[in-house]
């Protein structure tokens, strides 16, 4: 195995965030369907406020008296539809992050965060709309731009900075703690540079491929699923191929060289001049020396499955171009596919996780009571669960022996028996 | 109802607790001044009264009071309304001033004697917990309870000495056995200290007088003629001398922590299974990467490699200044541009190439425990 690859399974992207495909659709499917029995087991428990989701404040209102009784519960939203609703504010985040001016690495790694967190947690469940800032303001911490809350909520003319706060801890354990995204961008440059180093590069070729290949890795890959199932040099390969086919075949070619490399088709499909201008480097590998372990690194049999891989990775990010960014914030678009949906997520939202301040405010209060007994178990957020910590603390020393009046000292009772 | 004062009834001390005398009568107090209660004996015309009580009923009276009525066997305690019949063995001098502590510093030795299990008796330290609220409540009750509290506190107590005998005797035993042993040891440790200050006095002594010896010989290479050489040589030996004796103390120290060690091996090595288990090969040097090699294996790094997009900041007096290393920015360049490139993670999530089946599922089991908990907390 080479040491690149076991350095990148060390990484916590490899070890918590990586999936196949049918896993990843098993693992939403799974929290589509516990988010639809929670919520349903919640509307139902909250009858008068099932219809009454115009405002997005929760249960804190008062019941509706107009005495309705409990209505059917609401259509959900189905995984696909999740899926799509989670793309167009993966988009939303994006748009939100150019518009903040932020860094290709913070928006990226804001758009993994978002995408990983609704892995997990369903959308019907927590609110995308909040969770995307959120999102965006914990990337720009992770990525080390420490903007401050006050000014980051005047970017997007939020009034009240607390709401991206409150969200912050919710958001780290959905990622389960896992803060460090690795992305392509650098991949791309360490392989322009490895690609400048041949003789027979175009280095205006190179450039335009690097340009194109960059604009890809901005939005292709976060808006689909390629963190989850391709590593970073791979997707960074992948758009690269995007970009410029032939230099991507050179670069795998030159990198998996071991025994009897094919013959050299850089720029078979590619119409880019592929002049010999580059005097012949001194930089050119050695022929390879043979060994077993040589060929399972960089032997044809893996580079073939590579190769295969970028293929799919390839597939996956030309189904979400850079030009479909206007595809996404175009109103016919979002009034036929986005707005049915939002409007359907509106009315199967869950009432108690929908607004985060009041979440966190009783989460925080939950905590605080059963701070020192450990047992409580942990009991959906309201009136309900208030009640049983207090039975709770009681027990620590174990059951009462045996019921017991209250003590009374009566020292002045003479133990003598009777006065002088 | 001709009642007598308790004996603290009068003058200052008396204060504090006959604050309720008509109610309930307060217990009776030793104080120095005192008038014995049943003889009416004041300190003035003996000296050296002695106030005792007995523990039956606590009520005090002088030593000759005691002489005098209990000499010829049992008799009833002299107080008004007390019936209780004491016997001249029973009484004592009280150690506390208040006598109500005094009874129940008795009361809780009695219940310690009886009730003296440990906690390596119990199976959880919760049940030890128990063990012990349930002799408090019970000492309590003995201590301050109403008359048929007493009582049954009292039947609770005779009962479980009646079933435990063997068990009391036995954790009696262990108790005494402990006592002694710390005793025998801190006697040891004191021998051991007075023996340290022997010798080292001793040692002193020894210094001294080699102090006056070398004098004389100073003086008397003086007298000879040749003082310097004298004088340096006498000091460097008494030096070295002391020094000796300090490296001698050490030596020794190191020679019987040795036979020590040693003679604890001999002993552990009956175990030496155990001894064994815990030892396994030397581990080497810690490697904080855990055997992660860095050596690229698919890519070489060339020397020189270069960026268009990197080239103005090699001019910047900002990076450059501070030492920054193009190189490592152009190694992580590269190492990103080529790790993970034959990770597979379509078949190594499911099938597990990578990685062995077992943690695959594990892995797996995780994520699922994690998102069903997530889902619901």
């Amino acid at each position: 195995m080479a040491t690149e690859d076991a350095r990148y399974r060390q990484s916590s992207q490899y070890q918590l965030w990586s999936f196949s495909p049918t896993r990843l659709a098993a693992m939403r499917d799974k929290t589509n369907a516990a988010a639809r029995a929670r919520i349903a087991e919640r509307l139902s428990s909250l009858p008068a406020l099932s219809n009454n989701t115009s405002a997005p404040t929760s249960s804190a209102n008062t019941p509706n008296a107009d005495g309705s009784s409990t209505p059917a519960l609401p259509e959900f939203l189905t995984p696909p539809e999740e899926a799509q609703l989670v793309t167009f504010f993966t988009s939303e985040l994006l748009r939100a992050g150019d518009h903040a001016e932020m860094s290709d690495d913070i928006k990226a790694t804001a758009a993994a965060f978002f995408r990983r967190f609704y892995v997990t947690n369903s959308i019907m469940t927590y609110p995308p709309q909040e969770m995307l800032f959120v999102a965006l303001f914990f990337g720009c911490k992770a990525e080390g731009t420490f903007v401050s809350i006050a000014e980051f909520g005047k970017t997007f003319d939020r009034e009240h900075p607390e709401d991206i706060l409150a969200g912050e801890f919710l958001l780290c354990q959905g990622l389960r703690f896992a803060i460090d995204v690795k992305h392509p961008f650098r991949a791309l440059r360490g392989a322009t540079m490895e690609l400048a180093t041949l003789p027979d590069i175009d280095r205006n070729r190179l450039a335009a491929a690097e340009h194109r290949a960059r604009e890809v890795l901005r939005f292709s890959p976060l808006i689909t699923d390629a963190y989850f199932h391709y590593t970073p040099s791979q997707i960074m390969l992948a758009a690269l191929s995007l970009a410029d086919r032939g230099l991507t075949e050179r670069l795998m070619t030159q990198t998996f060289h071991h025994v009897a490399p094919p013959p050299d088709n850089s720029g078979a499909d590619t119409p880019a001049s592929s002049g010999p201008d580059g005097p012949a480097p001194a930089t050119k590998r050695g022929p390879p020396r043979g060994s077993e372990d040589k060929a399972q690194i960089i032997g044809p049999h893996i580079r073939d499955q590579v190769l295969g891989t970028i293929e799919a990775c390839r597939n996956l990010l030309a189904r979400e171009l850079p030009e479909r960014r206007e595809h996404w914030s175009d109103r016919a678009v979002l009034k036929a596919q986005v707005t049915p949906l939002r409007k359907k997520l509106s009315k199967c939202r869950d009432p108690d996780r929908w607004n985060l301040v009041e979440l966190q405010r009783v989460r925080r209060e939950q905590a605080a009571k059963r701070a020192d007994s450990e047992e409580a178990d942990p009991a959906p957020p309201g009136a309900a669960a208030a009640n049983n910590t207090a039975a709770g603390d009681g027990t620590v020393f174990g059951d009462a022996l045996a019921p017991r009046e209250v003590k009374r000292r009566r020292v002045l009772d003479d133990p003598f028996g009777g006065p002088l | 109802m001709s009642r007598k004062a308790p004996p603290g009834a009068r003058g200052a001390g008396a204060s504090t607790s006959n604050g309720t005398t008509s109610s309930a009568p307060a217990l009776p107090t030793i104080s120095t001044e005192d008038m014995c209660p049943v003889c009416k004996t004041i300190r003035y015309l003996n000296k050296d009264m002695e106030f005792l009580i007995n523990p039956e009923c606590y009520h005090s009276m002088c030593s000759n009071c005691v002489n005098r009525l209990f000499n010829d066997g049992p008799n009833q305690c002299p107080y008004a309304g007390c019936n209780r019949t004491l016997r001249r063995k029973g009484f004592r001098s009280a150690f506390f001033g208040d006598l109500a502590v005094e009874r129940e510093v008795d009361i809780r030795r009695r219940v310690a004697a009886v009730f003296n299990q440990a906690e390596d008796d119990f199976e959880t330290l919760r049940d030890y917990n128990n063990y012990l609220q349930m002799v408090e409540d019970l000492t309590f009750d003995l201590v301050s309870g109403g008359e048929a509290q007493r009582r049954t506190a009292e039947a609770t107590l005779g009962r479980w000495e009646a079933e435990h005998k063997a068990e009391i005797e036995r954790n009696r035993k262990a108790g005494r056995e402990a006592d002694e042993q710390s005793r025998r040891r801190l006697a040891a440790e004191r021998d051991a200290a007075r023996q340290r200050r022997v010798e080292a006095l001793q040692e002193a002594e020894e210094e001294k007088r080699e102090r006056v010896r070398n004098r004389e010989a100073e003086l008397d290479n003086l007298a000879l003629g040749d003082a310097g050489a004298g004088a340096g040589g006498a000091q460097r030996v008494q030096l070295k001398r002391r020094g000796q004796a300090a490296a001698n103390r050490a030596v020794e120290a190191a020679v019987h922590t040795a036979v020590a060690a040693a003679a604890d091996v001999g002993r552990l090595s009956i175990r030496g299974l155990k001894e064994k288990k815990k030892a396994p090969a030397p581990e080497g040097p810690y490697d904080p990467f855990a055997g992660l090699d860095f050596v690229p294996g698919r890519y070489k790094l060339h020397t020189g490699l270069g960026h268009p997009g990197i080239d103005k900041y090699k001019d910047d007096p900002a990076h450059i200044t501070g030492g920054y290393s193009f190189d490592e920015y152009t190694a992580r360049a590269m190492f990103e541009a080529f790790a993970g490139l034959g990770v597979f993670i379509e078949d190594e999530m499911e099938a597990g190439i990578g990685l062995s089946a077992g943690e695959v599922a594990t892995m797996s089991a995780g994520i699922a425990a994690v998102g069903d908990r997530m889902e619901l907390d």
